[in-house]
């Protein structure tokens, strides 16, 4: 870990020195500073803390681009590099390094961008719901208050992006599978089905990642194209489950990341004076083709439709619908053993996003609402950013996952309600 | 001829007379509207401009916004596309942002966001509210569609054309009209009042500098007041640039991923 701090700060400290006209070409460094802390409220004998976040975060971004007289300057190369230092009072003060970003862009002809390294890869058209989008997220982060931009962890890849004339084409070769971040029971409880109930720190799964062979190398890929305003696009993912759902050894409770192959296409353009958005992703399951495995996940399709309107004054709203379906339903029933936890067939997910803004747009209220009438639970996410001054802003904000069961998605969170506050200086 | 005769004939002849009068003034009034609409949103079929906005609210405290803005003509007159790169404020910089401006439908707009690598579709149907925090609405910055109001043309005074606008949809707009004066020698408009439903004046824009530049007029700083909250946008323009040969392909998602250095760096 040391020696990652000590080469990205060598690294910065290079780019600045180099090039010739030393003040000149001085990349410019920006970031913020920032204090965050969540405290969390409720009874919960499960975690050993009363807070979910209390961390001292400082972020440092350049940009370097080669402006000699070769080749990476014909193909307009940029190196990009971003990375969080965090003081981390939650593991006892303890500084972790955080590098997002470390690439470099290039375009070697004139129809294709390429970007390798470290990087933040999105696609899709979901609001907080990711259909075609497997690229791995930071759910952590995203339950204990940090900013939306942690949601998204960074893969180390291999991106490159063509563009001819009638279509684009966006292909990322992932080396070694990136998994999602989901509560462990450290820092957030949820349900674990081997304590048959909430857990915590008495958590004591052993999840197995795939090895770090060729065979696992995980490929996605998105062809797209407007249609006047309409944009369409396909998606293609060959890799594994980002989060754990498959039993490798009950009795040694092993859990895996199945295989994964995920097929989609959404399309997204103006409608009824808003923006529309309908995605569909079928995710095959290759290690339980007919679904009558047990212990691992069936193939399941996921289906969204979306609508996003400025209602003028600047306050916009917006609705998805989402539903998520297992296939081979009857085959994972009659698999199932009597003591088992069994999924409905249909999860329907409705959400809503409510933004406000107000004095001058210095002050955004807003409102996220997820719920599952078929699992009877929801999760709110209310928030006020106060953009004090240009450089100064500060958060305030609640997560509050609520549920009538202990084992759906929101209903195995509900013991992590917290607010969080963030104040964050920007240079 | 009896002198009711008489009288009915000489009030015809002046109540057609007037009528023409009328119809002559509305239709100056739009060709010179039409005319300012060009000289401010469409001088050349492309250009390029660094911007700086400083807003300044009733208590003096202010803030920056500091962006590159890139357009395309695709039809002169009518439809545009726009590719603005945020430099400042922190929170927004790198941020890119893209419109395609429509005629006769909402624009089209998209924003990225290079932390999460996202490309958003963002929802435009509301073209009065404030471009980025500033006193400036995106219709100030992008024009406003000529066909939206009745345009009269009240006087000319000081070699400028005076016109009164209503809008034709009242209820799409936050005013019942607005003032704009015309300068008559290059039609450039060069101030605007507006007045709120109860015909009060709450609001003006005004060139405070205008510059020829490669032989077009170009207002390089103006400004905008909030006459009820106090507060007002200065944005100025430097490094403009027309005829900038910029290819339509760097108003697509492609460019927003991978800003196009060579035209936001003024």
């Amino acid at each position: 870990m040391k020696r990652i701090k000590i080469t990205i700060i060598a690294s910065i400290i290079l780019l600045m020195c180099s090039g010739e006209g030393f003040s000149e070409n001085l990349p410019k460094i920006h970031g913020f500073v920032e204090e965050a802390f969540a405290p969390r409220f409720g009874s919960d004998d499960v975690r050993h803390r009363q807070f979910n976040m209390a961390e001292g975060r400082l972020q440092l971004k350049t940009k370097y681009y080669f402006d000699d007289e070769s080749i990476l300057s014909d193909w307009q190369t940029e190196l990009s590099v971003k990375s969080d230092f965090v003081l981390d009072f939650y593991s006892a003060g303890k500084v972790l390094t955080d590098l997002r970003e470390l690439n470099v862009s290039f375009t070697p002809a004139d129809i294709v961008d390429v970007k390798i390294g470290r990087q933040v890869l999105t696609w899709g058209t979901g609001d907080y719901l990711f259909l075609n989008d497997l690229f791995p997220k930071d759910y952590i982060s995203f339950f204990i208050g940090r900013e939306d931009e942690y949601l998204k962890k960074p893969s180390d890849a291999l991106r490159v992006m063509f563009y001819p004339e009638w279509f684009n084409l966006d292909v990322a070769v992932v080396p070694f599978f990136e998994p999602d971040n989901t509560p462990t029971g450290y820092r957030l409880s949820f349900f674990d089905s081997f304590q048959g109930g909430i857990a915590g720190v008495n958590s004591e799964r052993d999840i197995i990642e795939p090895s770090r062979t060729a065979k696992n190398m995980v490929y996605a890929g998105r062809a797209y194209r407007n249609f006047g305003s309409y944009e369409s696009a396909l998606y293609y993912y060959r890799g594994f489950d980002p989060s754990p759902r498959s039993y490798k050894n009950e009795a040694g409770r092993q859990l895996y990341h199945e295989r994964m192959d995920a097929y989609g296409g959404s399309v997204r353009g103006p409608v009824l004076g808003g923006i529309g958005n309908a995605e569909v992703s079928y995710y095959h399951s290759p290690e339980d083709n007919s679904g009558d495995i047990r212990t691992i996940q069936n193939s399941r399709t996921k289906y969204l439709i979306g609508y996003d309107k400025d209602m003028g004054n600047d306050l916009s709203l917006g609705f998805q619908y989402y539903v998520e379906e297992i296939m081979d339903y009857n085959e994972y029933r009659r698999a199932l053993l009597p003591a088992d936890y069994r999924w409905d067939e249909f999860r329907h997910v409705v959400t809503n996003r409510i933004t406000k803004l107000l004095a001058g747009q210095t002050v955004r209220l807003s409102l996220f609402t997820f719920f599952s009438p078929t699992d009877l639970d929801a999760y709110i996410r209310p928030s006020i950013v106060w953009y004090v001054t240009d450089a100064w802003t500060l958060s305030v904000g609640a997560n509050l996952p609520w549920g009538k069961d202990s084992w759906t998605e929101f209903g195995g969170m509900q013991k992590n309600k917290n607010v969080y506050v963030r104040l964050r200086y920007g240079f | 001829m009896s002198t009711r005769q008489k009288s009915i004939l000489i009030l015809t002849v002046v109540a057609a007379l007037l009528m023409c009068n009328q119809v002559s003034f509305a239709e100056d009034a739009n060709e010179i509207v039409k005319k300012a609409d060009h000289a401010a949103y469409y001088k050349s079929d492309s250009g390029r401009a660094d911007v700086t906005m400083e807003i300044t609210d009733s208590l003096g405290r202010t803030r920056n916004r500091k962006m590159a803005i890139l357009r395309l003509d695709v039809k002169d007159g009518a439809e545009q596309k726009f590719y603005v790169y945020f430099h400042e404020p922190n929170d927004v910089k790198g941020m890119s942002y893209l419109v395609w401006k429509q005629i006769g439908k909402d624009d089209d707009r998209w924003l990225y966001l290079p932390a999460m690598d996202l490309v958003r579709r963002v929802s435009a149907s509301d073209k009065r509210s404030s471009f980025v925090g500033t006193n400036f609405v995106y219709e100030d910055i992008s024009g406003r569609g000529t066909e939206e109001d009745e345009h009269s043309l009240l006087e000319e005074e000081d070699g400028k054309y005076k016109i009164k606008s209503v809008p034709k949809d009242l209820g799409s707009v936050e005013f019942s009209y607005f003032i704009s004066w015309i300068d008559k020698s290059n039609y450039m408009p060069v101030k605007a009042e507006y007045y709120d439903k109860q015909g009060k004046l709450y609001r003006t824009i005004e060139a405070v500098e205008v510059k020829d530049i490669k032989g077009y007029p170009t207002i390089t700083k103006m400004k905008a007041t909030d006459l009820n909250s106090g507060g007002n946008t200065v944005s100025e323009f430097s490094n403009v640039d027309y005829d900038i040969d910029v290819e339509e392909n760097i108003f697509t998602e492609r460019f927003l991923r991978r800003p196009p250095r060579k035209y936001i760096e003024g």
